[in-house]
C-alpha cells in the first residue's frame, strides 16, 4: 500500500507545473526566421534570461510585445536575453507580426511549432514568461500579459541578477 | 488486490487530469478566430462566455485572451 502511494505521489510531483526555484532543461528549437538554424537555451547559458511563451492569436501577447523590445534595447549591452517562443500553427503569422513591432530583431525568436515548451512547462496561461538566472533557475513566472507594475519588477529582478 | 487498487487511482487520477478536462491556453488557436466568438460585438461576447462558463460549469474554450487563466 505505500508503494502505491508513493507511486500516485511521484506521477503527481512529475505532472505538476514547474515552479519559482527549479532549474529548467535545455531546448533546442529553430531559428523563427530561418528555421534551418537552431537556438538553444545552453547557447545563452551565463546570461539572465527571459523565456516567454507567445502566439500572434493571443492579444494579451501582442499587448505586451513592444514592452519587451524596449525592454531588450535597455539591457542591450548586458547579459540579459530576452527567447520568444511562438507556438503559432504557421510560423509566418509570428514573423508577421513581429516584423511590425521588432524591425530590428531585438528579440530572439524561436518557433515551437510542437509546443514543447508550454507543454514542459505545464503553463497555465498565455503569454507566460520565466526569468530564469544565470544558471537556468527559475526566479519568477509571469502569467498573463505585464503591465507597467509587473514590467518594474521584472526590471527590479533583472538589475538584482546582473548585480547593479 | 493491489493490482486493482492501482488500477482504480489510476484510472480516478487520469479522469481528473487537466489535460483531459480543458482545452489547454496555448491550444487556443483556433477558438481566437473571430467566427468562434459568441457574438461579433466584444463586450457582448465576453459577457455571454462569462454566463456560459457559470452556466455550464466549463472553462477554458471560451477565449483566447490570456488563455483563460483568470488572471485578467
Amino acid at each position: 500500500m505505500k508503494k502505491i502511494i508513493l507511486l500516485i505521489t511521484l506521477v503527481l510531483t512529475l505532472s505538476a507545473e514547474v515552479k519559482v526555484g527549479d532549474t529548467v532543461s535545455n531546448f533546442k528549437l529553430p531559428y523563427l526566421y530561418d528555421t534551418s538554424k537552431t537556438v538553444s537555451l545552453k547557447s545563452n547559458a551565463g546570461k539572465v534570461t527571459l523565456v516567454n511563451l507567445w502566439a500572434s492569436w493571443c492579444s494579451g501577447c501582442k499587448e505586451e510585445m513592444p514592452l519587451f523590445v524596449d525592454l531588450q534595447k535597455k539591457y542591450k549591452n548586458s547579459d540579459f536575453r530576452i527567447i520568444l517562443s511562438s507556438v503559432d500553427k504557421k510560423k509566418k503569422k509570428s514573423i508577421k507580426f513581429l516584423n511590425k513591432v521588432d524591425k530590428n530583431k531585438v528579440l530572439l525568436s524561436v518557433y515551437d511549432k510542437e509546443k514543447t515548451l508550454p507543454k514542459e512547462y505545464k503553463a497555465l496561461g498565455m503569454p507566460s514568461s520565466y526569468l530564469l538566472d544565470k544558471n537556468l533557475k527559475i526566479i519568477k513566472i509571469f502569467v498573463g500579459s505585464l503591465d507597467d507594475n509587473a514590467m518594474k519588477e521584472l526590471e527590479e529582478q533583472i538589475d538584482k541578477l546582473l548585480g547593479k | 488486490m493491489k493490482k486493482m487498487l492501482l488500477l482504480v487511482f489510476v484510472i480516478i487520477f487520469t479522469g481528473c487530469s487537466d489535460k483531459l478536462v480543458r482545452v489547454m491556453p496555448y491550444e487556443k488557436e483556433n477558438f481566437a478566430e473571430d467566427k468562434m466568438s459568441y457574438s461579433p460585438l466584444a463586450d457582448r461576447s465576453e459577457q455571454e462566455g462569462h454566463v456560459f462558463l457559470i452556466r455550464e460549469a466549463s472553462a477554458g474554450g471560451e477565449s483566447a485572451f490570456q488563455g483563460g487563466c483568470g488572471c485578467r
